[in-house]
């Protein structure tokens, strides 16, 4: 009797952990099924406002977690302006003035272009994994998947502001939702999907919208018009003299 | 020669009954005297008072009377332009009288964000013990604790930052500054205490972190920004901050007060010559109340200046006895002037609250209360320069006195 109670129980334990996939895994999946090795991706960038809304049209180009190049294509106001990531690093490219600029450590919590993505949530976006502790909340069901939620505490001296942020994440690996809570339990500002296509033959989020909570009509929202994975990319790709001179 | 001692001591005593003679009117001469003194003094000490204040303010913040940095600290103030914590014989200096109290220090521009708000402030990190010889006042802590060791993972920012942040004690927030490679320096950190201060600005500029933990964070090895340097008067500063020059080398730069903050000193100098510009005002005003007085008292006597002429008192002795006359009022006047002032001043010495200027005030760097200072240098200057432009103003009707004809005088009715 006591043998097959001890069986079952570690049958239990032994379920339960197939049950729960290790949290650091699923967001680290999350990311390489957004990005891909390689990628390449042309997007638009809504900035809504209560009283005036614009839309900008961009190429992005990533490789790994510390490369990645954008540069905006419309409007012609805009086009031309690039930002370049390496590592932490962070450098921008304006044609009016055409300078490159490093972006300095004070202006990395600034807004991006514009938008309510701050540079640093640009620059920064898989320091997440190795900052924070991952704990997995809860697996939930619903229209035909099941999504993982996760909740990750950043570690004492990790360089993030948040109390907590939650993470939802789908079995086919889309990140579905981004919360940022403040330290006393509020929630700040939401990173959503809205709308998931199949493109270059994978299932990814095509529309996202960063959301402040405090201000409803205040938004920005990512739309992905077309995106390629794992491609060859010429190798001065992420270089600053290519942030200046554009050549592929 | 010899005659002239009793005759001085009849000249006085005539001159002191002359003036109480007609008393009422020397009795309001000597009102206007008084307090035109003690306006005098009063309104030096109040500008002393505030001028002090700012010149220790603007010290308390700067800080220290003397400060090290590398050459090209003061243009770029940034952990490049960084220098080797003091030793040798500049540590042995600074060990030493007349210096009070030193701290090194790291200085730079940073970032700090909460949640809601980001904000530029002043990155310092410290050796609470050397904060504390320097003037830092951990009684300012009104919220939990203040650094407890150079290598304290904790923050210390001031009260007005915490609102602008909208952050509280026990909170984390990222402090974010540059490496000497230029590299984003950050971390997370946790407000262990709030300060306050006595401006707000200073409130939201300066944050405190640990000189060790912040060395970590900025990638520099027992590097700091500058070594700043009290010892106990401001005043005193000249005479021994090239000691520490000497001690610290050609290679890095040692700056006194005076010229980290050229705005204090000039404001220094300004402070005297307006004292004596508004003295002379206030002055000018009461000698044509003093030379009407004595002008009339010399009319009135017109035909007894022309009897004692006549009975042989020469005109210089006439003179002598309106100046007199004079004199006598002047050091009443003074006298009970100065009482009267460091009987004012003296209670108002613990401060004056002014808190409903602040706002105005603080544009002028000064705190909500004035601290009044009565200095010796003040009351003197006022007491000379009412005795000897007193004098010159009662020149004239001692002059007109002694050349009286005395036949004219007499017959005048």
């Amino acid at each position: 009797m006591k043998y097959i109670i001890g069986i079952m129980l570690a049958l239990l334990t032994a379920s339960s952990m197939a049950a729960s996939p290790d949290p650091v895994d699923l967001i680290r999946k999350a990311m390489d099924h957004w990005r891909g090795v390689t990628s390449y991706g042309e997007m638009t960038m809504v900035i809504h406002r209560p009283d005036w809304e614009r839309s900008m049209s961009m190429e992005a180009w990533t490789e790994g977690d510390k490369l990645s190049l954008v540069r905006v294509t419309a409007p012609a106001r805009d086009a031309g302006n690039g930002s370049l990531v390496m590592d932490d690093n962070m450098w921008s490219y304006a044609p009016k003035i055409n300078r490159v600029i490093k972006v300095p450590s004070s202006m990395m919590s600034q807004s991006w272009m514009g938008s309510d993505l701050s540079n640093k949530d640009i620059s920064k976006s898989t320091d997440i994994i190795d900052q924070y502790t991952h704990t997995l909340l809860e697996t939930r069901e619903g229209q035909g998947h099941q999504t993982w939620v996760i909740q990750s505490i950043p570690n004492e001296d990790a360089a993030v502001v948040w109390g907590k942020e939650v993470w939802s994440i789908r079995d086919d690996y889309v990140l579905m939702e981004q919360q940022f809570w403040d330290q006393d339990g509020v929630l700040v500002k939401t990173f959503r999907t809205h709308e998931v296509r199949e493109l270059d033959g994978r299932m990814v989020a095509t529309v996202m919208r960063m959301q402040d909570e405090e201000k409803p009509d205040e938004w920005t929202e990512m739309r992905v018009d077309s995106s390629k994975f794992d491609i060859e990319l010429p190798i001065n790709l992420f270089t600053l003299s290519n942030l200046r001179n554009p050549r592929q | 020669m010899a005659d002239h001692q009793p005759a001085a001591g009849i000249l006085f005593t005539l001159a002191w009954r002359n003036l109480w003679r007609n008393h009422r009117r020397t009795l309001i001469m000597l009102i206007a005297i008084v307090i035109g003194v003690w306006a005098m003094i009063l309104f030096s000490s109040l500008m002393a008072g505030m001028v002090d204040e700012m010149v220790r303010g603007g010290l308390r913040t700067l800080p220290g009377e003397v400060q090290i940095h590398h050459p090209d600290y003061r243009d770029d103030p940034s952990i490049a332009n960084s220098i080797d914590a003091p030793q040798g014989a500049l540590l042995e200096r600074l060990n030493n009288p007349p210096v009070t109290g030193w701290a090194a220090r790291i200085k730079v521009p940073a970032m700090i964000s909460s949640e809601r708000a980001n904000r530029g402030i002043q990155l310092l990190g410290v050796d609470p013990a050397q904060e504390v010889s320097l003037g830092f006042d951990p009684t300012n802590i009104v919220e939990g604790r203040f650094l407890e060791g150079p290598d304290d993972k904790g923050l210390v920012i001031g009260r007005k930052l915490a609102e602008r942040l909208e952050t509280r004690l026990g909170k984390r927030v990222v402090i974010m500054s540059q490496d000497p490679d230029n590299n984003v320096a950050d971390r997370g950190i946790r407000v262990v205490g709030i300060y306050q201060a006595r401006l707000q600005a200073t409130e939201e500029l300066n944050v405190y972190g640990g000189l060790e933990t912040l060395q970590k964070m900025l990638n520099v090895d027992n590097q700091v920004s500058e070594i700043a340097i009290t010892g106990d008067d401001f005043r005193q500063v000249a005479s021994w901050w090239p000691q520490i020059q000497q001690a610290t080398g050609p290679e890095l730069e040692t700056v006194p007060w005076m010229e980290l903050d050229g705005y204090l000193e000039s404001m220094m100098k300004m402070q005297t010559s307006f004292n004596v510009i508004i003295t002379v005002v206030i002055f000018l005003t009461l000698s044509f109340g003093l030379v009407n007085t004595l002008v009339m008292a010399v009319f009135e006597r017109v035909r007894e200046i022309g009897l004692m002429m006549a009975l042989g008192m020469r005109p210089g002795w006439i003179m002598y006895q309106v100046l007199l006359e004079s004199i006598i009022l002047l050091g009443l006047g003074l006298l009970l002037g100065n009482l009267l002032a460091v009987a004012t001043i003296l209670p108002l010495e613990d401060g004056i609250d002014i808190s409903a200027l602040a706002k105005g005030l603080e544009m002028a760097g000064m705190g909500s209360t004035l601290y009044p200072s009565l200095r010796l240098s003040d009351m003197v200057l006022s007491t000379v320069v009412v005795l000897v432009l007193g004098l010159l103003a009662s020149l004239l009707p001692a002059w007109r006195a002694s050349r009286y004809n005395p036949i004219q005088a007499l017959a005048r009715t």
